[in-house]
């Protein structure tokens, strides 16, 4: 961004371009400019091969970029005189869904796929590194010319003959691609052109590379993101490449989930880590608090773009977000209110001592007393006197129950019922996602500003809170568009959300904060949790986050659904009005997540009876637009 | 009433065709048209009302061959040809000939109303290296038995709508020879088909050039395209960029395409075509045209029995005339 321009700018601008671009795919060169690097980085440039398991927004794709030259270049500054002093060189491919998927089909049978999958990949990889040594000697004015005898060796491993340079070697490797297009386009015609062997021509081009002086030492990664989009055969034939490659390592992207399969060709033959490969999962991988490092550097990084003149207008983005105490946020949701009218039914029946000390306890805990006293079915007389004779065992009570009791205070009430704000707030409900908290940071800072506020002001916990329900309304209706299951978590998510937020706003009585859930098979007989539908949900929620998991107990199996306890994603806490707070689970059986989808209305009220709680009042504000669901007619 | 537009508003948005020669017939009432005789007409039928219109004149048609087509799976098709039934399939160039030797004709009308487009693409591709004169038919529905524009608030369930994205049969591309990419949808109603789109295909956010459908076959469809869409035009910031291609028209697509590629003429363009299917027809003739700098995106739609009612215009492109100046220019 340049500078120069920051005075005709207006900071929104500014803050929408360096916030608003979640996507690596969005900021183009800006990537590089805003980079920060995580925690994780040193492990990921080891010669390894590697496995970078994270969720959407997790920072993959940003770190893989990187990891390639053209991401090396322009972190350093687009100084060509480094370029020869690298440590590693990185080719960045993509996985492109409709390109991979051409390569199925009732025409042949899969293991000629595989063969041809197997030939394409070597087109493509020596395609990028040959691309690769025309930049090189582009930039460092060195020659990358491979011998003659090193063409024609990696031009006989693709068939082709006298190849004698490497300018003509590229050529021809695109016209092989050219040719090999208009095969699969008449693929039913059966004229199989010569295929490479698998792996082959990459090993003998990269050993041709690293022979030239200026590659000697150095290593050769080659950065395949979204692996997921592969299919799962084509999965095994990039597998095997993994296992066996000593020339250069792969450095892998994938979602959670994402990676289906396991072995190589060789069904025997399993990729193990750390024998096989370095498994990173950003989330889990990273603790709190090097998330909160990185999530203030990379978020640092981007007001400091924002300047006045010479001045930055933000030094510290963490200050721009003020938290509430319990009791303020009490406050704010009108708990004096209610303890005066607790208080003027109290007078009549309690001394003016005792009714001084019920004035003398803050406001939120004379309200618990009442509180507790209504859903316990006693009365508040009783219930205060029972306070005043066992302070200590109410006080533990008030504790426990403390964070809970404010979903009560604005229950079935128009407007904000819970407050999220501050930064803390924030990175808890971005759970370890680089991107979700972009998301945050940037819809506070726009709401702010549209208020009218400016940058020199911090933002209000009533702004952070609209904002956090904007974005978690947001990203649940991206859901429907990130996969062609993205209705069906739609569905899931309304009801999961719907059974927390009653939940929540009735916690007396009840374990309070109970945000999570386990599946159970206690009714197995209703459902076959090996069915495809079944298992592609709880798959694609973990994928597309909308539900994170934890290792339950029991683990066992990476695949078995019910070794898992399930969080609906804190990001979207706010929107559906509930802890934000790993706290406590409750049971789901299996079905039951099915039939959210199918009859929402019914299971709801199921689920919500099996904790003795049913729905009352009116939906949260915010949750009226799917009026049409909750009624059972979507 | 009219509605004066100042034309200055448009001017870099809409491609001026006013002096663009006219390769389409419109006919408003189905039944006037005939196709020529001594010619080939390949159709499918579907259960919309629409893809019936040969009815009118069927039984006139004395030398006119009739190839009636039914989709069997995603690369195969049946084809019925002088009373015998051949399947082809449409990831074979061989087969694809044979069956225009087959037909036997110099003319072929190609009716894209009731074929989908993996099927009618590869047809209308082969039909253009055989025969000198391909004439496209379509007949735009008389109205949506739906509400055209999802609402905010309704789940739009993609699984019963899509099949997922994957090449249209002999449209496959592996190359991208230019180093930048721009991605351009050609937009219909349903927002949650270019969201999908956009993620699959992650294109650069400056690069996302949307084309909606101006004139809509009826006046009120680019604001349910715009309403439709919203969300990610308003995410993507896409908004800002969309041009205008008049919704039944092929070729007033095709000079837009043929616009955008002058304006990006380092660009590999990724067509989406998930509009209307005279733009999806241009888009592959833009495609057919520039093969190596462009590549067609695709999410499969199933079609829904029930999605359309009535019939109104029916449309004649001629291709072939229209095609043969394009490629010499």
């Amino acid at each position: 961004m340049e500078t120069s321009n920051s005075e005709k700018i207006k900071p929104e601008q500014y803050l929408s371009e360096l916030f608003g671009s979640y996507k690596a795919e969005w900021l183009e060169e800006k990537l590089y400019d805003l980079y920060t690097e995580p925690a994780y980085f040193p492990e990921l440039v080891t010669p390894r091969p590697c496995l970078l398991l994270g969720g959407r927004g997790t920072g993959k794709t940003t770190v893989l970029r990187c990891l390639s030259y053209e991401g090396q270049f322009a972190l350093s500054g687009q100084d060509s005189r480094r370029i020869p002093n690298w440590r590693y060189y990185g080719v960045y491919y993509r996985v492109n869904t409709n390109r991979v998927t051409s390569f199925e089909g009732p025409e042949l049978q899969e293991s000629e796929w595989t063969r041809l999958f197997a030939h394409y990949f070597n087109l493509l990889i020596c395609d990028l590194l040959l691309q690769f040594l025309e930049w090189y000697q582009l930039h460092c004015s060195k020659s990358t010319s491979l011998s003659e005898k090193d063409c024609s060796r990696v031009g006989m491993s693709l068939n082709l003959q006298n190849v004698k340079n490497v300018t003509e070697l590229a050529g021809k490797v695109d016209s092989l691609k050219i040719e090999f297009e208009a095969f699969i386009n008449n693929v039913a015609d059966g004229k199989t052109p010569l295929l490479s062997i698998q792996g082959a021509p990459i090993d003998t081009l990269i050993d041709s590379i690293i022979r030239l002086p200026q590659f000697q030492d150095k290593h050769f990664f080659i950065l395949l993101d979204e692996y997921e989009n592969l299919l799962d055969y084509q999965q095994k034939v990039i597998n095997t490449l993994i296992k066996h490659s000593d020339k250069y390592s792969f450095k892998i992207g994938v979602r959670e989930l994402g990676w289906r399969q396991r072995t190589t060709l060789n069904e025997n033959e399993q990729l193990i880590s750390p024998a096989d490969y370095v498994r990173i999962n950003i989330t889990e991988d990273l603790s709190e608090e090097e998330f909160i490092k990185f999530a203030l550097a990379a978020c640092n990084a981007r007001v400091s773009k924002v300047r006045d003149g010479d001045s930055t207008l933000i030094s510290d983005i963490s200050q721009m977000f003020p938290t509430l105490s319990e009791d303020d946020e009490a406050e704010r949701l009108g708990v004096e209110n209610e303890v005066r009218k607790i208080h003027d039914t109290l007078k009549n029946s309690v001394t003016p001592e005792d009714l001084s000390v019920f004035d003398n306890l803050n406001n939120l805990q004379a309200y618990f007393i009442n509180y507790w006293s209504e859903t316990e079915n006693f009365g508040l007389e009783e219930a205060f006197k029972d306070f005043l004779i066992n302070r200590s065992e109410w006080e533990t009570r008030y504790q426990n129950y403390k964070y809970a009791v404010l979903f009560t205070l604005k229950r079935h009430k128009r407007g904000i019922r819970k407050y999220y704000s501050g930064w803390n707030v924030f990175i808890k409900l971005s759970a370890r996602n680089i991107r979700y908290l972009l998301e945050l940071v940037d819809h506070s800072l726009m709401l702010h500003l549209r208020k009218g506020e400016n940058l020199s002001t911090v933002v209000s916990q009533e702004t952070q809170t609209l904002a956090a329900q904007d974005v978690g309304k947001k990203n649940l209706s991206e859901l429907e568009g990130l996969s062609v299951h993205g209705a069906k978590l739609t569905k899931m998510l309304l009801g999961l959300g719907r059974i927390f937020q009653v939940m929540a706003e009735d916690p007396i009585g009840h374990s309070p904060e109970v945000n999570q859930f386990y599946l159970s098979d206690e009714k197995a007989s209703l459902i076959d949790i090996k069915d495809a539908e079944y298992q592609q949900l709880i798959t694609s929620a973990i994928m597309h986050l909308a539900l994170l998991r934890f290792p339950g107990s029991k683990l066992t199996d990476d695949g078995d659904t019910r070794n898992y306890d399930y969080m609906i994603h804190p990001i979207f806490a706010p929107f559906f009005v509930f802890s934000y707070r790993r706290k406590r689970k409750m049971k789901l059986l299996d079905y039951q997540l099915l039939e959210l989808i199918n009859k929402p209305k019914e299971t709801i009220r199921e689920i919500l009876s099996q904790n003795n709680r049913s729905e009352k009042g009116e939906l949260p504000d915010q949750l009226t637009l799917f009026t049409g669901f909750y009624s059972g007619n979507s | 009433m009219s509605f004066p537009i100042n034309s200055r508003y448009l001017r870099g948005f809409i491609v001026e065709i006013l002096d663009q020669p006219l390769f389409t017939d419109i006919y408003s009432n189905v039944e006037d048209f005939i196709p020529e005789q001594k010619a080939a007409y390949i159709f499918g039928t579907s259960v919309e009302e629409r893809s019936n219109h040969l009815e009118y004149w069927k039984g006139r048609g004395h030398n006119l061959v009739l190839v009636p087509v039914v989709e069997i799976n995603p690369t195969e098709i049946s084809v019925e040809v002088n009373g015998n039934d051949t399947k082809v399939q449409l990831r074979s160039g061989e087969q694809l000939q044979r069956l225009m030797t087959s037909i036997g004709k110099d003319c072929i009308y190609l009716d894209i109303t009731g074929i989908s487009h993996h099927v009618w693409a590869p047809l209308l591709k082969v039909a253009l290296q055989n025969c000198s004169n391909v004439i496209g038919v379509y007949v735009e529905p008389g109205d949506y038995r739906f509400s055209a524009s999802p609402k905010e608030g309704e789940i739009f369930d993609l699984s019963e709508r899509i099949t997922g994205l994957s090449p249209i049969p002999g449209f496959l591309s592996l190359r991208e020879p230019k180093e930048e990419v721009c991605f351009i949808p050609v937009l219909g109603f349903e927002g949650t088909r270019l969201s999908y789109l956009i993620e699959q295909v992650q294109p650069p956010g400056e690069k996302i050039l949307p084309i909606i459908g101006v004139p809509g076959f009826r006046p009120e469809y680019p604001f349910f395209a715009y309403h439709g869409n919203q969300l990610p035009l308003t995410r993507s910031h896409a908004w800002r960029k969309v041009r205008y291609a008049i919704a039944n028209c092929p070729f007033s697509l095709y000079y837009v395409l043929q616009d955008i590629a002058s304006q990006y003429p380092d660009n590999f363009m990724k067509i989406a075509p998930i509009g209307t299917k005279p733009h999806a027809l241009g888009a592959v003739l833009y495609k057919i045209v520039h093969n190596s700098d462009v590549e067609l995106i695709y999410d499969h739609p199933i079609r829904k029995a029930t999605r359309t009612k009535g019939t109104s215009r029916l449309l004649v492109y001629h291709i072939s005339s229209f095609i043969s100046p394009v490629c010499w220019s």
